[in-house]
């Protein structure tokens, strides 16, 4: 006997078994169960307990399961009607609440909105496809050392590793960075497309209007354009035989047309040429295995094939083709689907919308939307003394928690349908300026579909799902004595969490200032920093196709221009490198541009020992003008002893005939490094014009004539300060974005404080009238009201400060290596900015109750 | 209605029940069809069965001891009402009387 008592069956079993059967019934059927369990485990435990677990799930039957507490549903449509036209009656009667819930709720939502819409949009991409759900593309993780980068390109020799493979239906490579300048009577016009193979057109689904694409796509020097593209050349759509010649060489027959494909596509193009165009390939097998350039690898798998097939074959081949490689690397099958607001890859094909990106936005809308949520959830409950009675009353009459639950939750989700309303508007008007902040916008549709606003209303219902569940919670949970004899009191520990929360709001709008504060000053000290060179009365003209002597020849003539220098680069702009190599150290990239022997002078640029190039041009490269960075590099600490040095750039031995000043030769975003100038004719791009003129307009006029003479192109002359302050103009779009978010983060938090002021005013309206008639002043009263959330704006501040403050020291020089830092007068200005709020807002409230005829509240008593 | 009709495998429970006197309960009613009839039930179809016909009256239980094999737990002890008696005399009749109205010829050419 003691043996049986050993056996016992499965405890989880059992258990469900209690947890799903009616109380009435439970016993013998876990008596049946036990004692046939009990039977069979005399001779085998496991059977017997397979058997019970059987026995447990057969028992599971419909009249064995207990029912839910049976007497009240608490959806029922008449309920519900009542609900709804209590919600609106209350809405109607404090009209005051409701407007502050429902203006403060839009605001808050309306961040949500905008992400709502671009990620609906973002999900359509590439939805046009007709195999959509089986095409794949390869990235590849390459690890060189300690590094490890993400690419979205592949060798291309993968394709013919995988192009046998049974469960794969068909490769194709796609070359990026077609982008060519095509000769036309007017002048010349860019084209940018794809090279291609056929079975491009056999993967993704476009429309051929005219011609055969998978013909013009075997041939080489054969080209498929979109319609648009064809309109632009030819002004018609059948140019089928046409051909396309290019700026630099090169004739294009167009053997196809098709339409043009939709925007939400992550492959843009206006053009596909034939992969046969390329010229063979000369690397060694090995350096095309190393090789990461701009080549895309696609496949489409076959109906019948799992994707997981073609990663392990992917494995085995990154396994296999790395042992001896110095570098090794990893394939990954990624679904067409997961490109565009996939994670981030270098060398995306297309304009991405980052999973990064998409994460902050999504953590700045719940940003603004949460603090929205909470104080909705603030003022219920504050205000629960109201409703105490009618809750009570319900209770009495038999209404039970679920149902005083359900009540508030439709009673938040009636207010946030009409904040929605609201917070559609704001959409509205922030839409088009939202668009034109980013970077891929021209391709972004933020139109209202009705998926769109479906999802809208979805999300207007969460949100009042979470900004009304705790009122909810709290008043399902009133006692109904004490919510009918007025006996509410705020529990101390709800208090305790409303005040940080409060405080953490107010935090969260002094951040906001505080950025304000900062960026404008930042933008500010950008536009006066001191670049070390001249910036001002010079003209920019790139050559374009002129060559210098020209321009120089004829703009010279103009009187107003001083004199001309020519150079590779825009200082302050842009710059390329070279690397050098010297007896002493290994090799050094070092930043270059190349000018001529006027430049120094024009810019302003000071030298520190040595001479300015000279003016006749050597037939060969010979000396180099280094900055200051350049001689630390190289452990030389005087200037003069570095003149006569020589270094070898590009198996040329160049000799030191200089040493300029350091000086910003790249944006104020890097710091000053290793840098020269070299002297290079055929490197020259740019002329720089010194002028004096006062009248801009007659000076660009005069240009564009000298102009006309030597190119069939526009001129495109610009003022180099203008052209150099335009890179910082994304500070003006950071102000923007930082003001319109902080503009919502400090409306919400007024609102949320100003509910409070009015419920604490109006509670505490007795107690000011007593006090006045035993003659407090009104400036006494207004503090006694106010000082509370001025202590908590204090707090708020002395938190918010330091962390705001860390960030910003942390991020500033990421973003510009030349950046101011937070100091103090920073945050004794947003101080200022959020307390003189912060009173406004209160008094608009305290000085009104203050000054109220005490015989007003008295008389009712 | 629903009351008065008696299912094939209801009349083989209630009859179980009836052999069963007076120790008819889940276990041993599912045991004894076993042996006497061959057929293998599961447990869970003999309680719903026998909660069924408790339902239409044919049915009464009450509980008995607790016993140890069961852990501690009571069985249902189930016994006949005169309804269920009724019942099954009824079903009983009612086949007779129709095996009776079978032409001899019939039965024959089947063996045959």
């Amino acid at each position: 006997m003691s043996k049986i008592h050993k056996n016992i069956p499965p405890r989880w079993a059992d258990r469900f078994l209690q947890w799903y059967c009616r109380a009435d019934l439970l016993e013998e059927i876990q008596g049946d169960a036990y004692e046939l369990y009990n039977r069979v485990a005399r001779k085998s435990k496991r059977k017997a307990d397979l058997l019970f677990i059987w026995n447990v799930l057969r028992f599971c039957r419909l009249r064995n399961i207990k029912k839910s507490t049976p007497s009240h549903s608490t959806i029922n449509p008449d309920m519900l009607r009542n609900y709804i036209k209590v919600a609106v009656r209350n809405l109607y009667y404090y009209k005051y609440f409701s407007l502050l819930n429902v203006f403060g709720l839009a605001i808050g939502m309306s961040v949500s909105l905008l992400l709502i819409a671009l990620i609906s949009y973002v999900k359509t991409y590439d939805n046009f496809h007709e195999h959509k759900d089986n095409i794949y593309t390869i990235v590849s993780e390459r690890i060189e050392g300690v590094q490890q980068l993400r690419y979205a390109t592949a060798p291309v020799l993968l394709t013919e590793k995988i192009a046998d493979h049974p469960k794969v239906d068909k490769v194709v490579r796609i070359r990026a960075g077609f982008s060519e300048e095509i000769k036309h009577t007017q002048g010349s016009m860019s084209l940018s497309g794809y090279y291609v193979e056929p079975d491009f057109l056999h993967v993704f689904s476009y429309t051929i209007t005219h011609g055969n694409a998978t013909a013009a796509l075997t041939k080489p020097n054969s080209i498929v354009i979109t319609e648009s593209a064809a309109l632009r050349f030819f002004n018609l759509t059948d140019v089928v035989g046409k051909t396309l010649e290019l700026e630099h060489g090169g004739l294009f027959e167009v053997g196809a047309v098709m339409k043009d494909h939709p925007v939400n596509s992550h492959l843009k193009f206006e053009a596909l040429i034939s992969y046969t165009t390329l010229p063979e390939v000369n690397e060694s097998i090995n350096d095309q295995w190393m090789h990461y350039g701009r080549e895309y690898v696609y496949f489409l798998l076959r109906k019948d094939g799992e994707v997981k097939r073609i990663q392990t074959e992917l494995n085995k081949i990154a396994q296999h083709v790395y042992t001896d490689l110095p570098i090794k690397a990893t394939f990954e099958t990624q679904h067409l689907s997961d490109i565009t607001m996939g994670p981030d890859y270098r060398q995306a094909i297309g304009p991405k919308w980052e999973m990064s990106g998409m994460i902050a936005f999504a953590v700045i809308a719940a940003l603004i939307l949460l603090p929205a949520c909470f104080n909705y959830t603030n003022i219920s409950i504050a205000r629960a003394l109201k409703r105490a009675k009618e809750i009570g009353l319900r209770k009495t009459m038999g209404g039970v928690r679920n149902q005083i639950f359900f009540q508030f939750i439709t009673e938040t989700v009636v207010i946030t349908l009409f904040a929605l309303g609201i917070s559609m508007l704001i959409f509205m008007l922030a839409r088009t300026e939202f668009q034109s902040m980013l970077a891929a916008a021209s391709s972004l549709d933020l139109s209202l579909t009705p998926k769109t606003i479906l999802w809208f209303v979805l999300f207007a219902l969460g949100t009042g799902i979470i900004a009304g569940i705790f009122p909810a919670i709290y008043f399902g949970g009133l006692n109904p004595v004490q919510a009918l004899k007025n006996k509410i009191h705020g529990r101390s520990s709800a208090m305790r969490i409303r005040k940080v929360l409060t405080v953490i709001q107010f935090a969260l709008s002094f951040g906001f200032i505080l950025a304000l504060v900062v960026f404008s000053r930042q933008y500010r000290y950008s536009m006066g920093f001191d670049f070390g060179f001249n910036k001002t009365n010079i003209v920019t003209v790139p050559l374009q196709d002129v060559s210098p002597e020209r321009v120089l020849s004829e703009f010279s003539q103009l009187a107003p221009v001083q004199s001309i220098t020519f150079a590779s680069d825009v200082l302050g702009l842009g710059h390329s490198t070279t690397w050098v190599k010297s007896a002493s150290t290994d090799s050094l990239e070092v930043s270059q541009v190349f000018v001529d022997h006027n430049y120094l002078p024009t810019f302003g640029l000071t030298l520190l020992a040595g001479n300015n190039f000279p003016e006749e041009i050597w037939q060969r490269e010979r000396f180099i003008i280094v900055n200051e960075a350049f001689l630390e590099a190289y452990g030389i600490s005087r200037p003069l002893d570095a003149i006569g040095r020589t270094f070898e750039v590009e198996r040329n031995q160049l000799e030191v005939i200089g040493v300029v000043k350091n000086f910003h030769y790249a944006p104020l975003r890097f710091p000053i490094n290793k840098f020269f100038f070299r002297q290079h004719p055929q490197r020259i791009a740019h002329a720089h014009l010194n002028v004096q003129s006062k009248d801009p307009n007659t000076l660009f006029t005069q240009l564009e004539t000298k102009w006309q003479k030597i190119s069939e192109r526009k001129l495109e002359a610009r003022f180099f300060d203008d052209e150099l302050y335009e890179g910082y103009s994304m500070y003006q779009t950071l102000l923007k974005i930082i003001g319109f978010l902080g503009l919502l983060a400090i409306t919400i938090s007024m609102l949320g404080m100003l509910g409070m002021v009015v419920y604490t005013s109006e509670t505490r309206a007795k107690e000011v009238s007593i006090r006045k008639v035993m003659g407090a002043s009104t400036y006494n009263l207004t503090y006694l009201l106010s000082k509370d959330y001025l202590k908590l704006m204090l707090i708020a501040i002395s938190i918010g400060a330091p962390i705001t403050a860390m960030l910003f020291n942390m991020v500033m020089p990421k973003i510009q290596y030349y950046s101011v830092t937070l100091n103090l007068w920073d945050v004794l200005m947003s101080t200022l900015v959020l307390v003189s709020l912060g009173l406004a807002t209160i008094a608009s409230q305290t000085i009104k109750t203050a000054l109220t005829n005490p015989a007003e509240t008295l008389r009712s008593e | 209605m629903k009351g008065t009709y008696l299912g094939e495998l209801e009349e083989l429970v209630l009859l179980t029940v009836g052999i069963l006197f007076p120790e008819a309960y889940g276990v041993a009613v599912m045991d004894e069809i076993e042996k006497q009839a061959g057929r293998s039930l599961n447990i869970s179809a003999v309680h719903a069965v026998l909660t069924r016909l408790e339902e239409k009256g044919f049915l009464k239980s009450s509980m008995s001891e607790p016993t140890e094999e069961r852990g501690g737990r009571r069985k249902r002890i189930f016994v006949l009402t005169a309804t269920g008696k009724r019942a099954l005399e009824e079903a009983n009749e009612l086949r007779t009387q129709l095996y009776n109205q079978i032409p001899k010829m019939a039965l024959q050419f089947r063996l045959a």
